[in-house]
């Protein structure tokens, strides 16, 4: 995810499934967009970006119910929300998958899911998925870690081992956010890991 | 089509299909191997895992395509991201689909596998990408394409080989 990027009008940019290409997502140093679009959170309350925005950064997750890839970073998304929110990083997961393709992808089943994982930051529904594409987020798990100045210094993967936390060589975005906080360079802006396309509703 | 006329007759005889060969395990490095040996006139290559509709959904197209595109030196590199614990399910799958040659399930660390194979690719899934005779990428998309689209973009990769 280092060449060029475009951030193209978000409506011409719709990726469709079929014909979707990396070399969109939003690039290092652009500022959060779409914050004005209401989502709706587990909890029933309407909610946009602009109110999870905090000043010491702002952490948005784009992650769904069923993808296993997701799955396996769960409960390490949630611990680093709770963690990263309870010192001062606004915290957001977002699902912005058409629920039609997965059943599991439901509202209900993410309702069900944060209690589940004791989710504590919120958990809302992309109805549009033009927030995924503005973003140009592409797959599930996929992170991107906003400054105090609201400007994206990180983008890509939890971590680099979904499979197994005991071995976890890089944590990435635990990195990202402790570099946020303490106002230093994010040692590493840009990673991937393998996820699930977004199943962006059409 | 030797393929497809074996299934059939094994389903009309109401036996099963020929069980899938194992999925050898490789990295990045393996499959780019597999891309650029010799022989081919454009390899088209599918990341893939069992659990992901998607790609179980465009799984016949991209067989169907590589069936009928072999006498023109298309070559099919299918490698499997599935867990190592859903191997029988992968297995079975392949069968279902009546895949009788080998395949491939990666292994390593996600970035290195993504970015080893493709800087371009961001991981999604399913990936597929189309190289030319010589190993080039000429194509690479994510989320699944429909059998005419995926037979269009064969094509071409194969034309751009013949056009040399």
């Amino acid at each position: 995810m280092t060449r060029t990027h475009l951030l193209a009008i978000p409506v011409l940019f719709c990726l469709a499934v079929s014909a979707s290409l990396a070399g969109g997502a939003l690039p290092i140093g652009a500022t959060i967009p779409m914050q004005d679009v209401t989502m709706k959170n587990v909890d029933g309350e309407e909610l946009n970006l602009k109110s999870i925005v905090k000043p010491a950064g702002t952490l948005v997750v784009f992650t769904c119910n069923h993808c296993p890839f997701a799955k396996q970073w769960e409960s390490r998304i949630v611990e680093l929300g709770n963690t990263y929110e309870a010192k001062g990083i606004g915290v957001i997961a977002i699902n912005a998958n058409d629920p039609k393709e997965y059943e599991e992808d439901s509202f209900s089943v993410m309702q069900q899911r944060a209690k589940e994982k004791g989710m504590e930051f919120p958990y809302v529904v992309d109805a549009t998925s033009n927030v995924a594409r503005a973003f140009g987020a592409t797959k599930t798990p996929e992170a991107f870690l906003f400054d105090k100045n609201m400007k994206l210094v990180y983008h890509g993967a939890i971590d680099d081992n979904g499979k197994d936390p005991s071995k976890i060589e890089n944590a990435y975005l635990k990195l990202a956010l402790e570099a946020v906080l303490s106002g230093e360079p994010v040692p590493v802006p840009e990673t991937k890991s393998i996820g699930c396309t977004i199943k962006f509703r059409s | 089509m030797s393929t497809i006329v074996a299934l059939v007759l094994a389903v009309a005889a109401g036996l099963p299909p020929a069980p899938a060969p194992v999925p050898a395990p490789a990295g990045a490095d393996a499959i780019l191997a597999e891309i650029r040996k010799p022989g081919a006139g454009a390899v088209l290559v599918n990341v893939w895992a069992t659990w992901c509709s998607p790609c179980r959904e465009e799984f016949p197209d991209l067989l169907h395509v590589a069936r009928e595109l072999a006498p023109n030196g298309l070559r099919l590199v299918l490698v499997s991201v599935d867990f190592p614990e859903a191997e029988a399910e992968t297995l079975s799958f392949l069968t279902s689909q009546g895949v009788d040659f080998p395949t491939f399930v990666r292994t390593g660390k996600d970035e290195a596998f993504v970015d080893g194979l493709e800087p371009q690719w961001s991981g999604a899934i399913p990936a597929t990408f189309l190289y030319d005779a010589n190993g080039k990428l000429v194509r690479f998309w994510e989320g699944k394409a429909s059998y005419p689209v995926i037979k269009k973009r064969a094509q071409k990769a194969l034309a751009t080989e013949e056009t040399r």
